[in-house]
């Protein structure tokens, strides 16, 4: 496999809910490429396709046509077990609602991939998988005991623990405060750099977007545009630039 | 509240029918014997003692079986509230309305179920003194008189046991702080209730009182009958305080298990839920306790009364019809015990899907999930076969005891490997009926 094979890609991408009169078309033939080592964040207004994009990539929903690549293999078609093993070892997610799950430890969601995958955690990976976090000293907690910003940083270790070739993210700050938003953006931002983890982030934040090397902007299920090197200022005016097409398309 | 309810109920029928069941046929079975005590008030004299201990003693174990069913699947189906109580809090609710929509939505169902378990115990009741009067166990000079004074009471004692069970349950549903968020991970396990472990500490201590009480007084009566009305109800007291006390149970007993779990992926999360969320998994543990000790304890109670029946003198000779007609009606109870088997594990694991789904997005396959709640039925069914053997000695040891057959009873070993089986069997079958709706 060559060095330059994106970490992830999708071609013609496309997805219809429903059929007939009521159908509505999510993604319109997207082709997107991710190169290894990239931040890149999605963004787009509500019902731009956003998470249906997501949902398409980590094989959580199947594509109505088009492909997913994943270091250059094809796994649209996949089995959906197939496709559930290929998220759990090769995909890392980190969901706005934290998805920890309540009767593990952090220590055990960090090694809950693992786990699934019928291997032994290895104690080391997980105490600096969590280290990394700053979370080290919050091991046997549960998740009921951690704060928002605590849940979602042991959600940043346990997406990492894997090195997964892509870390996908879905509105990861959606629901914590800015300070604690910060520290998660800066944790995502010091695995790009310090780990060369490919990253994909949703979200609607301009802040949370000026973290990556590059915006994707969706609109109605197309790419409306990319921005390199964003600036929050730069971010939101295009944003809401955005808003003003749609509004008048609609 | 009041209209809030209604409309809550209307939405989500599926989370009802679980108390509705239990509170439908446990009424029924609790009203038909009720029919008894009150026809005995005007039946003949020769017919009022029979018909005070069927529908007094016999139906008194029956009631407590049923009253503790409702409580705890109101507990269940309340205790599930409390992400839904914390959104209604976060715009506006204050604990208590949100605890007078959990209380009220309870009693509005239960009320419904009872009234309908009424109805079907109008026509159980009579059934079941005709087949006293055809066993000859009441003369035909007696007539059935069951009505609305012993229907209703039975009905009210369920919608009111329903009631304050939703009560008890609410304040731990809106028990976290005010802020709490609907994305925030659910709050963590709270240790049993000082209350909660008198109320099981104190029926276990009745039900070993009166396993004692059977061995010292009454086998030594004259009456063949005086050991059976003290032993009968020994093992059903007993598991229902040990059921009481399940969730403590499940976290101590569960743990040992957990290195023989902790092998596969799956069986890790069984192992983790198993010990770390038993306040839920309890729900589906109480019945299986009361299940396991009732029908042990009291089936052998009756396959050693049929042994040795002669031996101990058959005061009127109908000693095999009183073995027929215990037969049916513990036959009933069990029936009951079995039912609400089902429909507590089915309850909780209903759901659940919120959970499945996190862990499916997480990379566990389906077939994980499948064993992950299969191994946790497992591990349930058999702490609570263990338990429920252990309540179940409470009354087939001090009746074995007084009726000269030692420790052991002589016969029917068969009896609790085969009510074991059946419960594991439940448990497990109702759990991966109820997964295959939540899971994907």
């Amino acid at each position: 496999m060559a060095d330059d094979t994106p970490a992830l890609a999708v071609q013609g991408l496309t997805k219809r809910h429903g059929s007939g009169a009521g159908a509505v078309d999510a993604l319109v033939g997207i082709d997107l490429a991710f190169a290894r080592g990239t931040f890149t964040a999605v963004m787009g207004p509500s019902g731009s396709g956003k998470s249906t994009f997501l949902a398409c990539v980590a094989g959580l929903e199947r594509p109505t046509s088009g492909q997913v690549l994943i270091e250059g293999t094809d796994v649209t078609h996949w089995t959906e077990a197939r496709r559930t093993r290929m998220r759990r070892d090769r995909i890392g997610f980190v969901f706005q609602d934290f998805s920890l799950i309540p009767y593990l430890t952090a220590a055990e969601n960090v090694a809950l991939p693992a786990r699934l995958s019928g291997r032994r955690a290895q104690p080391e990976a997980i105490r600096t998988a969590l280290a990394r976090v700053g979370l080290e000293n919050r091991a046997g907690h549960l998740p009921g005991a951690l704060s928002g910003g605590q849940q979602q940083r042991v959600a940043v270790a346990r997406a990492l623990v894997t090195g997964p070739t892509v870390l996908l993210a879905d509105e990861p700050t959606g629901a914590l405060d800015s300070a604690t938003a910060r520290k998660v953006l800066q944790l995502l931002r010091a695995a790009v750099d310090d780990l060369g983890q490919t990253t994909v982030m949703v979200t609607h934040d301009p802040v949370a977007a000026s973290y990556a090397d590059d915006v994707v902007f969706l609109v109605d299920g197309r790419v409306g545009g990319r921005m390199a090197a964003p600036s929050v200022d730069a971010v939101a005016a295009q944003l809401a630039h955005l808003d003003q097409l749609t509004g008048v398309a609609r | 509240m009041t209209a809030l309810a209604l409309r809550s109920l209307r939405h989500r029928p599926a989370a009802a029918v679980a108390t509705f069941m239990a509170a439908l046929l446990g009424t029924a079975l609790m009203a038909s014997f009720a029919t008894l005590v009150e026809s005995a008030l005007s039946a003949h004299d020769d017919d009022r003692e029979l018909l005070i201990i069927m529908g007094g003693i016999v139906g008194g174990w029956a009631a407590l079986i049923v009253l503790f069913s409702v409580a705890s699947t109101v507990g269940i189906v309340a205790g599930q509230r409390t992400r839904e109580a914390g959104l209604l809090r976060t715009i506006g609710a204050t604990p208590r309305q949100v605890r007078a929509l959990i209380v009220y939505e309870a009693g509005v169902v239960a009320l419904l179920a009872a009234s309908a378990g009424a109805v079907v115990a109008s026509i159980g009741g009579p059934a079941l003194f005709a087949a006293l009067q055809r066993g000859d166990l009441i003369t035909a000079a007696s007539e059935y008189a069951g009505g609305p004074a012993s229907l209703s009471t039975a009905a009210g004692a369920v919608v009111l046991v329903g009631t304050v069970a939703a009560g008890i349950a609410s304040r731990r549903a809106t028990g976290g702080p005010a802020a709490f968020s609907p994305r925030q991970a659910e709050v963590s396990a709270l240790p049993l209730r000082r209350w909660r472990i008198l109320v099981g500490g104190l029926l276990v201590a009745v039900g070993l009182a009166s396993a004692v009480v059977t061995v010292t007084v009454t086998g030594k009566a004259g009456d063949a009958y005086a050991a059976m009305q003290t032993s009968g109800s020994a093992s059903i007291v007993v598991g229902v305080g040990l059921a009481t006390l399940a969730p403590g149970l499940l976290r101590l007993l569960a743990t040992p298990l957990r290195p023989l779990l902790a092998r596969s992926g799956s069986g890790h999360l069984a192992a983790a839920n198993t010990t770390r969320r038993a306040h839920l998994l309890a729900g589906t543990l109480a019945p299986v306790i009361v299940l396991v000790s009732t029908a042990v304890g009291t089936l052998l109670m009756i396959g050693i009364d049929d042994r040795t029946l002669t031996a101990a003198g058959d005061p009127e000779g109908v000693g095999g019809t009183i073995t027929m007609i215990n037969s049916v009606v513990i036959g009933m109870i069990c029936l009951f015990a079995a039912i609400m088997v089902v429909n507590a594990a089915v309850a909780v694991v209903a759901h659940r899907r919120t959970e499945l789904d996190r862990l499916w997005r997480l990379g566990a396959t389906a077939g994980q999930l499948r064993s992950s709640i299969v191994l946790e039925a497992a591990v349930v069914a058999f702490v609570g076969i263990l338990l429920g053997l252990l309540g179940s000695t409470a009354t087939a040891v001090p009746y074995a005891i007084v009726r000269q057959e030692g420790v052991v009873p002589d016969g029917q070993l068969w009896l609790p490997p085969l009510i074991a089986l059946v419960a594991a069997a439940l448990t497990i079958g109702a759990a991966w009926g109820a997964q295959r709706r939540s899971a994907r």
